[in-house]
């Protein structure tokens, strides 16, 4: 009974050194202490690992004598049989030992098979001393970021874009993924709704959204202008816009004058931002100069480059049973207003005249003041925007009275606007009363008989009754004289002017809105006086016209980004869609004004 | 006379050799850093005189100015990856290229945000001007680590190669195992867990925070200490020479820890730079697309 402890070392240069040494023991000991049978210089194993002993010429048994176990064709095991005929490996630590048989005696062949540590095995320096292998590499995660983007931020959407059903109603859902992605912006609070449904406006691929796109919904929007004159009043674009147009054009963007070009979109949540008056500028600023036929001054600025206004003032009175003739007129020419009416406003707002008298007078019945008021006469209208006509019966009767008679406590009054029925009135007063009887003939007197003499009291009675019918013309010539009743205010034409029977008062008008093209809101100057625009109080005729010009309106309101205390865009006193409503920027103030004042409310 | 002739040419030696010294960023005096404040002042003065309404964006003339030229530069610093493969001297040398990349690179700050028109979202747009700014501020690490770790990497390794570092680590591996041979399995044990770690291992964020907090040459070297620490050295103990070496290894590791740290730095950003400058580039076709797609 013997064994062949067969070790194999490996030289620095690779070559294997083999050493056999016969042991005739029939049990030997394995470990790490220098006196063990095997002594393997290995930290992994124990001092006295374990033993190897011969059962008989073929088996050995190898049991393990500390804590620590060993392997046997890789399988761990604290004592295990082995046919040495047959063989196994033996792993204990970093060393195999292979069991055989040569001869009678029972091999045992030690080898190491792991290195001392970790360091002195092998070691790719080019590469354990970069971050090579730590770290995702950088092909496949620049690879895999290009890849995740272009399909799930291009592909996608483009993808779905082409498969999407023809929309019945652009209104509709969206059908195409991802596309919110691509949204430069928010949109505005009215188009809030479309928001995610980009093909409701972007319908083409690679074609900018379309003015059809825009009227699709808003159908009523009116035409700046015939589009023939709106391309002939454009400005030939700069160098930049050159630039930015041939782009557009490559691309098959509309324009210029598309809906988009004003009304930008993916700006960003809230109200769509006004236009600013560059886009308005663009043409109006040098409009004459290519649109020489234009009645339009140019404008491109408030502060500095707009021109005088020009009122709509009734040049020619109308005539009775015709119209005044009204022409636009710049208030540089002192234009006046003939509007059919004799009306000093000085003379009624004076604090010191009788017409202040009259009105101290009636204080307590009509509300006046200590003199008469802009509102005692002027009353405005239910937006507060401008003011209702002046109104003779409301608002001048209380102190120009058409009353001509009296029947009880009840005054008769002459109809005011229709001349012929006040000759009526007046020939049927004459023609149905007495002339005032005398004090002499009132009482119970006896009368002698001379009284109806020529001279005497009967005499002139009677005969003042008898002619008391006809006196009825000197009244109506008198109330249609210019100090009477009606020619006082009204201009006045006599019987037989332009063939006409009767007297005929000329047509009244009172021009509600002055300036067509622009819009002036009173409600929106309620904290300033009347007369700080207005200069009524020293106006001696009806046909001045007291409103402001253009100076006197800069004195608060400048150009957009002007440092006026209202720098004022051309939005905010014109429309581009031209009608007679308010612009635009004035509507919505109003309304925002209103949400924030029913947000105040508890 | 000599010694001023002698004057001149140490004079000439050392502009030589300044020469031969100038990095990429001093190249040609700062040609490249003029031409790109250059081309930054005078876009960043014309964006403020350019009245674009109603305010600016990339869809303005000056915006799809801005935009193209971005598009150029980005494409053209990109190409550095491919041109970087080959060195060549003179005016259109790699050094004169990476400086101008460098430099136009920055410009690239203030072109593509101005191109944005400070209008960031969450979309498509906004990911492609974030991922140039990723690359570039990537970019300024990698050159602040390339103008200050080189220094304190060659201090560090105090004229050792790795190779010789790998050796050194390999000896003391080998000693510290005959040392620890006599020791009993408990102690010998720990000392086998500091051979059979990887000194190399350890993750991304070890090798760049230099932390190790699993380090088994640290525990070992305390386990051993906790018998040695307290019992005097006669010098016939076993454990007494482990100790040494653990110690020694110790500072061995430290310093190829350092190593590591430095040379991570000098690596890290380009995990970031290069993956995101291909990322920027979909980004890129995707927002130029999509922003014609949908126009």
């Amino acid at each position: 009974m013997a064994f062949l402890i067969r070790t194999i070392t490996i030289t620095a240069d690779g070559r294997e050194i083999i050493r056999d040494r016969r042991v005739e023991k029939p049990q030997i000991s394995v470990g790490r202490a220098a006196e063990r049978d095997i002594h393997l210089q290995d930290l992994a194993v124990e001092p006295d690992h374990a033993r190897i002993e011969q059962i008989d010429e073929r088996r050995v048994l190898v049991r393990s004598v500390g804590t620590l176990g060993f392997t046997v064709d890789g399988k761990v095991s604290g004592r295990s049989e082995i046919d040495a005929a047959v063989g196994a490996e033996i792993g204990l630590g970093g060393h195999r030992i292979t069991v055989g048989r040569e001869g009678d005696a029972v091999t045992l062949t030690i080898k190491r098979e792991a290195a001392v540590s970790d360091a002195v095995g092998e070691k790719d320096e080019a590469e354990i001393f970069s971050l090579k292998g730590k770290l995702l590499g950088k092909r496949p995660v620049a690879w895999a970021l290009a890849v995740l983007i272009l399909v799930l931020l291009l592909a996608v959407p483009m993808v779905t874009f082409a498969l999407r059903p023809a929309p019945d109603n652009p209104k509709l859902a969206s059908h195409v993924v991802g596309d919110k992605a691509w949204s430069p912006g928010k949109l505005s609070t009215a188009h809030h709704a479309l928001e995610g449904n980009c093909e409701a406006c972007h319908v083409k691929a690679f074609q900018s959204v379309r003015d059809e796109s825009c009227k699709a919904c808003h159908a009523d929007a009116h035409d700046h202008a015939p589009a023939t004159r709106i391309a002939g009043a454009r400005e030939t674009p700069g160098l930049g816009g050159l630039l930015l147009q041939g782009v557009a054009h490559a691309f098959g963007k509309p324009g210029p004058g598309a809906c988009v070009d004003c009304h930008r979109e993916h700006e960003g949540e809230g109200a769509m931002p006004p236009t600013p008056q560059k886009f308005c500028a663009d043409c109006h600023g040098t409009l004459k100069d290519r649109l020489t036929d234009t009645k339009l001054g140019d404008a491109s600025d408030f502060s500095d480059a707009h021109p005088e206004f020009r009122p709509l003032v009734a040049v020619k009175p109308g005539v009775p049973g015709g119209h005044p003739t009204f022409e636009r007129i710049s208030l540089a020419d002192k234009p006046q207003d003939l509007n059919g009416l004799k009306f000093p406003h000085g003379l009624h707002l004076s604090a010191t005249n009788g017409v202040a008298k009259m009105a101290r007078t009636l204080q307590v019945e009509q509300g006046y003041g200590d003199a008469l008021v802009c509102k005692d006469c002027h009353t405005p209208t239910a937006d507060g925007v401008r003011f209702q006509p002046v109104d003779m019966e409301k608002d001048c009767q209380s102190c120009h009275s058409l009353a001509f008679d009296q029947i009880g406590g009840t005054f008769r009054t002459l109809r005011h606007g229709k001349p012929d029925q006040v000759e009526a009135e007046l020939r049927a007063f004459y023609r149905t009363t007495d002339p005032v009887a005398p004090m002499e003939l009132g009482g119970a007197t006896r009368r002698r008989p001379g009284l109806y003499a020529q001279g005497q009291v009967y005499n002139a009675f009677f005969g003042a009754g008898v002619v008391r019918p006809a006196r009825a013309e000197d009244a109506i010539a008198k109330a249609f004289s210019p100090k009477g009743v009606c020619g006082e205010c009204h201009v006045v034409a006599p019987p037989g002017t332009n063939g006409a029977r009767g007297w005929q008062v000329a047509p009244v008008h009172q021009t509600a809105r002055f300036f067509e093209s622009g819009w002036f809101s009173h409600e929106a100057h309620k904290t300033e006086k009347c007369e700080s625009c207005h200069n009524a109080p020293r106006s001696a005729k009806a046909s001045d016209l007291l409103l402001p010009d253009l100076k006197s309106c800069r004195t608060c309101h400048g150009g957009e980004g002007s440092k006026a205390k209202v720098a004022t865009g051309c939005a905010l006193c014109h429309n581009y869609h031209i009608d007679d409503g308010a612009p635009w920027l004035v509507t919505r103030k109003v309304a925002q004004a209103g949400s924030d004042r029913g947000r105040q409310r508890p | 006379m000599a010694t001023q002739s002698t004057r001149r040419v140490q004079t000439g030696r050392q502009e030589r050799q300044a020469q031969l010294h100038d990095g990429f960023l001093r190249y040609g005096g700062y040609r490249w850093l003029r031409i790109s404040g250059g081309l930054c002042g005078f876009v960043i003065l014309s964006y403020m005189l350019v009245d674009i309404t109603p305010r600016h964006n990339g869809g303005s003339w000056y915006g799809y100015t801005l935009g193209t030229i971005g598009v150029g530069l980005i494409l053209w610093l990109t190409a550095l990856g491919i041109r970087k493969r080959t060195m060549t001297p003179g005016a259109w040398s790699l050094k004169a290229w990476t400086s101008a990349h460098v430099y136009l690179g920055l410009s690239l700050i203030v072109i593509g945000t101005l191109h944005t028109g400070f209008q960031l979202g969450w979309n498509v747009h906004t990911l492609a001007w974030a991922l140039m700014m990723l690359v570039i501020l990537s970019g300024i690490f990698g050159i602040a680590v390339y103008a200050a770790l080189p220094n304190a990497l060659s201090t560090n390794r105090d004229e050792m190669t790795e190779t010789q570092m790998l050796d050194a680590l390999r000896a003391m591996d080998r000693q510290i195992h005959d040392a620890a041979q006599p020791l009993p399995q408990a102690m010998a044990e720990v000392v086998q867990s500091s051979l059979e770690q990887d000194a190399f291992g350890g993750s991304a964020w070890n090798r760049l925070t230099g932390l190790y907090p699993g380090c088994a040459t640290a525990r070992a070297l305390a386990k051993v200490r906790e018998t040695t620490g307290p019992q005097a050295d006669f010098g016939n103990d076993p454990l007494e020479k482990v100790d040494t070496l653990l110690e020694r290894k110790q500072a061995m590791l430290t310093r190829l820890r350092r190593h590591l740290r430095l040379r991570a730095m000098l690596e890290v950003w380009l995990y970031i730079h290069v993956p995101a400058t291909i990322a920027l580039l979909a980004a890129l076709l995707a927002h130029i697309v999509s922003v014609f797609f949908y126009w």
